[in-house]
């Protein structure tokens, strides 16, 4: 396994041994930090003990995109298509590469859009005041990201539950495909982290189960295998029978 | 009769111009291929560059360091996912036809198939089933999954790589008949576009017998469809 990713896995390891709030102190553009865990919670924030983890780092990295941006790169991205064509000992002229370098530039941007959206804007637009506490989920959710070590596809289910705190999320927020260049680690810890910050859940529940296509393809060409990572806050953690009740639900 | 495949294969290379010729031609009877593996270190760079270069535009940080060495596993990634254009039927058949007597068909079926669409350079997969009747001579089975990684590790449309692997397996074999039929997934259509999860395609080759007889048609399609 690559040794950036395992370090930045056992980074998170060791951080999340304190309870779920120490979470929200990543830097999600700045926002004030509200704790998480509904009433119960410290009035205070935690103490930033994380505040070197790489999980953190990521949140920073966010930057978006403009539409305008993706028309000026277009023509430099299709040119680094073609000289990848070429590469492969292809002819770039021939009837059916014509436009390739220009689609799959095109297709390049659509697959990395999340980059134009905060996943905060994304989600803010739908959430409402209701007097729910009963657990919500949606499950097998479809989402296709990328492998920013392969740059190659990686696709798969996102299941999501959370205890609402007095405030739902309009559920086909939560079904938008996610496309990012992110571990699929770091994307269930996101997208956890953003329905936290979001809605103030008593808990957030996050599973992923994908098919990693560097492995498949190419590499030990597994074709069954799958990877499933999975981050619980708030009371999903603390909460065995919770937890239990999630995971039981999402498996049938 | 052999000749009968004989001839369609020799309309099927005539009616599609260069595109199958050239590939058909350098592959098959100039024994030539149009990348060597040598010249995949030489070319390692130049790709490298331009997965830099893709990355950036698309507004990453390069020096990040989950990307530092993206370019270049990218590049080698793509490499291994083309390396069907190095390699050519002859090689991998030499050792492996036998004369046996034997004039049913043989099926191989369930075969993963792993391609990249031409147009958009992402991938689509699926099965390939295969069909052939000897005509005295049988191949290894193992070598008909192997030409199926020929052709497919290719930038390639669905519908040549059926017709490729088919006309590949009546060259090397001279059967009385050959069946190919590929189900797959195109990522292209379920990532992105018009984004239809579960839709597959599927696309078939027959030649010979398989074409002429309804009836061994049907029997083909019967046994290698059946779960």
């Amino acid at each position: 396994m690559d040794r950036s990713k395992q370090n930045k896995y056992s980074s998170n390891e060791k951080n999340d041994n304190g309870d779920g709030d120490s979470v929200l102190n990543g830097h999600f553009d700045g926002m004030v930090k509200r704790a998480a865990g509904g009433p119960q919670a410290p009035g205070a924030e935690s103490a930033p003990h994380r505040s070197t983890s790489a999980v953190m780092e990521s949140w920073k990295e966010e930057r978006t995109r403009s539409l305008e941006d993706n028309e000026m790169s277009l023509p430099s991205l299709a040119a680094a298509y073609t000289t990848i064509l070429r590469g492969l000992g292809e002819n770039p002229q021939r009837q059916g590469l014509l436009k390739t370098p220009w689609r799959a530039a095109t297709a390049m941007q659509f697959f990395t859009k999340g980059y134009q959206e905060k996943i905060i804007d994304v989600l803010n637009d739908a959430i409402f005041d209701e007097d729910h506490d009963e657990m919500v989920i949606v499950k097998d959710i479809d989402m296709f990201s990328m492998c920013e070590h392969h740059l190659v596809p990686i696709f798969g289910r996102v299941h999501i539950g959370y205890l609402p705190n007095k405030r739902v999320l309009g559920l086909s927020k939560l079904a938008r495909q996610v496309h990012l260049l992110y571990f699929q680690e770091r994307l269930t810890k996101q997208i956890a982290v953003a329905i936290t910050e979001a809605l103030q859940p008593t808990g957030v529940g996050v599973v992923i189960e994908a098919t990693h296509m560097c492995m498949v393809m190419r590499g030990v060409q597994k074709m069954n295998s799958k990877t499933v990572t999975s981050t619980m806050l708030g009371n999903f953690r603390e909460d065995p029978k919770t937890r239990d009740e999630f995971l039981r639900l999402i498996k049938s | 009769m052999s000749t009968k495949v004989g001839d369609i294969v020799e309309d099927f290379h005539s009616n599609n111009g260069d595109r199958i010729t050239d590939k058909m031609s350098t592959v098959h009877r100039h024994h030539e291929t149009s990348r060597k593996e040598s010249e995949d270190e030489s070319r390692l760079p130049a790709l490298e560059a331009a997965y830099t270069d893709i990355l950036r535009h698309l507004g990453e940080d390069t020096d990040r360091e989950g990307l530092l060495r993206t370019p270049l596993r990218a590049a080698k990634a793509i490499q291994f996912l083309t390396k069907g254009y190095h390699e050519t039927i002859d090689d991998i058949l030499n050792n492996a036809i036998f004369d046996e007597d034997h004039d049913e068909m043989v099926i191989v079926k369930d075969i993963d198939m792993f391609s990249l669409c031409e147009h958009h350079m992402v991938p689509f997969f699926g099965k390939v089933h295969i069909g052939y009747i000897p005509n005295k001579k049988v191949v290894g089975l193992s070598k008909l999954a192997r030409i199926v990684e020929i052709f497919s590790r290719r930038l390639q449309v669905q519908e040549r790589l059926t017709k490729q692997i088919a006309t590949g397996i009546s060259e090397a074999l001279q059967p009385k008949g050959v069946a190919v039929v590929i189900e797959a997934a195109h990522m292209c259509m379920v990532m992105r576009g018009v984004q239809k999860m579960n839709s597959r395609t599927v696309t078939s080759a027959m030649l010979g017998v398989y074409l002429e007889d309804p009836k061994t048609r049907e029997e083909f399609l019967y046994l290698s469809r059946r779960t």
